[in-house]
């Protein structure tokens, strides 16, 4: 597009309205992505894809539970809910029914780095889209009710993926055992004190720290006329002024040097363990090594801790390996669940040894192949639809700034080598680099009361 | 002699090198054994592993390889194998699933080895609450009837199936013309429809087959039942309602549907509103009104603290009975129309949506265009077409309540405060897992 053309889509009585052409950049073999900005700083990435009659629009805010401070966790995730209910000139419940008028599926997702807001709808109702969700950037109401009675939703979120899930409560002990000083130690949902402590100042003043437009990035995917989303955005967004971002006060987590372990007593069937080492950043070259490596030791069911806790050994329910896709040096995680009066040391003897074996000889060229191959067709199942491309990009521009890198990091990992996953697993697969916590099931003795 | 054609279904777009392949089969929970609970779903993993002979470690690593993934679906009268690969490797793939549907192996070590991967399976439903609610009230909802039968199967009745029952049934259940093929995504048709003669040619003739169990219409509950299934520290309950509801081929499914849209089909409905928004009482309410081969119940989900237990069950049963007694509004039913047309095309924007849509009309036995004929439906209903298929359908009065919780924090409280019970059952969270 033409800087001229481009001048013509921008709203003259916008004070930031003005449209800035930024760059092209390939989105897999067929598809181009188009960046440009608006005088605010909001950036904007458009997909065109004509694969079905809809539009996906996300916006991604550079926020996330890493800027919260110790007894306020949980507010980038409250307020993530309290976007959904009441704005000017949109009393409470109104933006949800006007979504649900369109057809939308909207929803939303708070994290350690990121905020995003999402909704695909038919391509004809996007005008709609667009006041809604710059209405949701500058115009939020927080009054006490709503904020005390969301508060009650969210606590009944955290009692449900946490309080009362085996996993997720050995998820948010490993975490907060294996950082000490990052803000990755504590969850994205809230201590649950924290959560009950927050007030509707407390909120307003995180939405207006950081819910600015030059914090924030726009995916809109789907099939639509660039020029006529362009001129959209310029007319809503081009009033929203920027704000001055904080500098970000994050403390970097200090070289783990011991091992730490701990146990816990859950009400399960069965122990578990869960095993972290310390591990890249996403944006480290090692990160794509570190992924084919979590891959090959238990990313399927052709993996090696499977066929030895599983297939062989038959002492595991399950087994799963990932490395944590965040932009500080984050984990690289082990879950092992067992099987009826089997001991979890069973299976922390084998995964030892697997890692050792990791460290000591390089893989097979065939597993690095597997891996590629399956990482291959999740990044294609997840561009099937246009929500998933916006998701995908969107995660990358948030994170790398490079919203095509799950194209890039697909190519960097047919690039991998067995000496790289050697490298990488000597350099992080080390004892006093990790946190384990072994969770026994609690005595259980229901006592069922007689019925009437 | 022509072999029998199985059906085939298509939804072939290029558009990404992706190809899905769903194979059903007409088996399902309903078909186990009777004492051999489980098998459809052993035996479609039994296919998965030892398909033309192989080792499950050899099959694994092919399907990896190939950048493809395969895994069976198990519901009450149909059971399927999914699979999706990169286009680059569709014949390999063909030729994988092929073996696995004609040539499977059926040796002792191997069933011993799933059996014990099945049995860690249902230990592992034991930590998840919202699962175990939904399997309790469906083994208590349909108590008697085909459609209690777990489709995973209890300890017992995976401990009673040997190699001899999963062969012969597969013997019995994949038989030449007996599949249902449906191909979605990037794939060359004449390669696929090869695939899928040759692999008829493969198998047995239908011969005496035989015939599918019938499956009656099951009853509703016989009065209004709390059904507590008691598991020790809750701080949460897990609590699933449900009356029988419709099915496709019912006059009035359509209609039906429109009233579970605007009672709790999406956050803006009635259910939401007051359970989540205006009290903050849980993090979901939801109403489903599910399809299977018989009708099914419509249900109503939704998971508060435990203190809140007692107070969300009773207004939730006020909300249904005010549902019944009221109907819906004039506007209600216009917002929930423009929800459901304007909503529609996310059920066919992608190949592999639409090749499902076409393969659930076609096992449940619906016109190729239900899909499409049902929208039209719904959005020419008026309110007395909702409200009578409401009073139709719905009770609040034979309804079964299932409560996962711990009994003897709330149990005595829940059972005073809901009104009109006529029954209360307590069972221990692991009974019959």
């Amino acid at each position: 597009m033409t800087p001229e053309r481009l001048a013509g889509l921008s709203d003259p009585a916008a004070p930031f309205g003005e449209l800035e052409f930024v760059e092209s950049i390939p989105f897999g073999p067929k598809l181009e992505l188009s960046r440009y900005r608006l005088k605010n700083g909001l950036s904007i990435l458009l997909l065109v894809d004509r694969s079905a009659p809809v539009v996906a629009y996300h916006t991604w805010f550079r926020v996330g539970s890493r800027h919260e401070k110790p007894g306020k966790t949980g507010l980038a995730h409250l307020l993530e809910h309290l976007m959904f209910v009441e704005f000017e000139g949109l009393p409470a419940g109104a933006f949800d029914a006007k979504m649900e008028e369109l057809g939308a599926d909207n929803n939303a997702s708070t994290w350690l780095d990121f905020t995003q807001y999402q909704e695909a709808f038919p391509k004809a109702h996007l005008p709609v889209v667009v006041e809604l969700e710059a209405t949701r950037m500058s115009k939020l109401v927080l009054e006490h009710e709503l904020v005390e009675s969301e508060k009650e939703v969210v606590k009944n979120e955290r009692r449900y993926r946490v309080d009362d899930d085996v996993e997720g409560r050995l998820e948010e002990l490993l975490w907060a055992q294996a950082f000490e000083h990052h803000t990755y130690h504590h969850p994205t949902i809230g201590w649950m004190p924290d959560i009950q402590g927050f007030t509707a100042a407390d909120c307003a003043t995180f939405y207006r720290t950081y819910y600015a437009p030059n914090n924030a990035s726009l995916v809109i995917v789907g099939d639509l006329d660039p020029a006529k989303v362009l001129r959209l955005l310029s007319r809503a967004y081009g009033h929203i002024p920027p704000a001055e971002l904080p500098l970000e006060d994050v403390q970097p987590e200090p070289t783990q040097l011991a091992p730490r372990r701990s146990e816990i007593e859950l009400p399960t069937a069965t122990e578990k363990l869960a095993l972290a080492y310390k591990g890249p950043a996403l944006g480290d070259l090692d990160h794509v090594a570190a992924s084919v490596l979590t891959e090959i030791l238990a990313g399927s069911r052709s993996s090696r801790l499977f066929r030895k806790l599983i297939a062989e050994g038959g002492m595991s329910a399950e087994v799963r390996a990932a490395v944590g896709p965040h932009r500080d040096p984050s984990l690289i995680e082990i879950f092992v669940s067992m099987r009826q009066a089997k001991r979890a040391e069973e299976a922390l003897a084998l995964v030892e040894s697997e890692i050792e074996r990791m460290k000591r000889e390089p893989v097979l060229r065939s597993e690095i192949e597997r891996a590629v191959s399956k990482s291959e067709l999740g990044l294609l199942g997840s561009l099937e639809t246009a929500d998933g491309k916006a998701s995908t990009i969107g995660f990358y521009e948030c994170l790398s700034g490079q919203p095509a890198d799950a194209f890039a990091r697909l190519s960097a990992m047919r690039r991998v080598e067995p000496s790289d996953v050697l490298r990488v697993a000597r350099r992080y697969l080390r004892p006093e680099a990790s946190t384990l916590i072994l969770a026994r099931p609690t005595p259980v003795s229901p006592s069922v009361e007689a019925a009437s | 002699m022509t072999a029998a054609e199985s059906k085939r279904l298509w939804a072939l777009d290029d558009a990404l090198p992706l190809l899905h392949v769903s194979v059903a089969l007409s088996a399902g929970s309903a078909s186990d054994p009777p004492g051999r609970e489980g098998a459809s779903r052993l035996l479609l993993r039994m296919m998965r592993r030892t398909a033309g002979g192989r080792s499950a470690q050899a099959a694994d690593e092919l399907l990896d390889g190939l950048g493809s993934s395969l895994s069976g679906e198990v519901g009450r009268g149909v059971a399927a194998l999914h699979g999706t690969v990169i286009r680059r490797n569709v014949p390999q793939f063909l030729a994988f699933l092929a073996d696995a549907l004609a040539r499977p192996a059926f040796g002792k070590d191997e069933l011993d080895r799933l059996r014990a991967e099945a049995v860690a399976d249902l230990d592992e439903l034991l930590d998840d609450d919202a699962a175990l609610v939904r399997r309790a009230f469906e083994r208590r909802f349909y108590q008697g009837h085909l459609g209690g039968r777990p489709t995973t199967g209890t300890r017992a009745s995976l401990a009673a199936i040997g190699p001899e029952d999963l062969e012969t049934h597969h013997e019995r259940l994949v038989r030449q013309g007996s599949l249902v093929f449906a191909f979605a995504g990037s794939g060359e048709r004449d390669l696929l429809d090869g695939f899928a003669r040759g692999l008829d040619g493969a198998l047995a003739p239908k011969g005496s087959l035989s015939p599918k169990p019938k499956l009656e219409e099951p009853s509703a509950p016989a009065g209004r039942v709390l059904h507590f299934v008691d598991k020790p520290e809750r701080t949460q309950t897990q609590i699933l309602m449900g009356c029988l509801g419709a099915h496709p081929r019912d006059e009035d499914h359509a209609a039906l549907h429109v009233a579970h849209t605007i009672f709790g089909g999406t956050f803006g409905a009635r259910l939401s509103q007051e359970v989540r928004a205006k009290r903050g009482w849980s993090y979901g309410a939801y109403s489903a009104l599910a399809v299977e081969s018989f009708r099914q119940p419509m249900t109503l989900w939704t998971f508060p603290k435990a203190e809140d237990a007692a107070p969300c069950v009773v207004l939730v049963l006020g909300l249904l009975e005010k549902l019944i007694e009221r109907g819906v509004s004039k506007r209600e039913l216009a917002l929930a129309k423009k929800y459901l047309k304007n909503s529609h095309v996310f059920s066919i924007d992608t190949p592999a949506k639409r090749a499902s849509l076409a393969l659930d009309a076609e096992l449940l036995g619906l016109p190729h265009n239900h899909h499409e004929e049902f929208l039209e439906r719904a959005l020419s209903v008026d309110k007395a077409a909702v409200d009578a298929a409401i009073q139709r359908r719905l009770s609040a009065d034979r309804l079964l309540i299932t409560v996962v919780g711990t009994h003897r924090e709330i149990g005595s409280e829940l059972q005073r405060a809901i009104p009109n019970l006529t029954a209360c059952e307590v069972v221990p969270f692991d009974q019959d897992v």
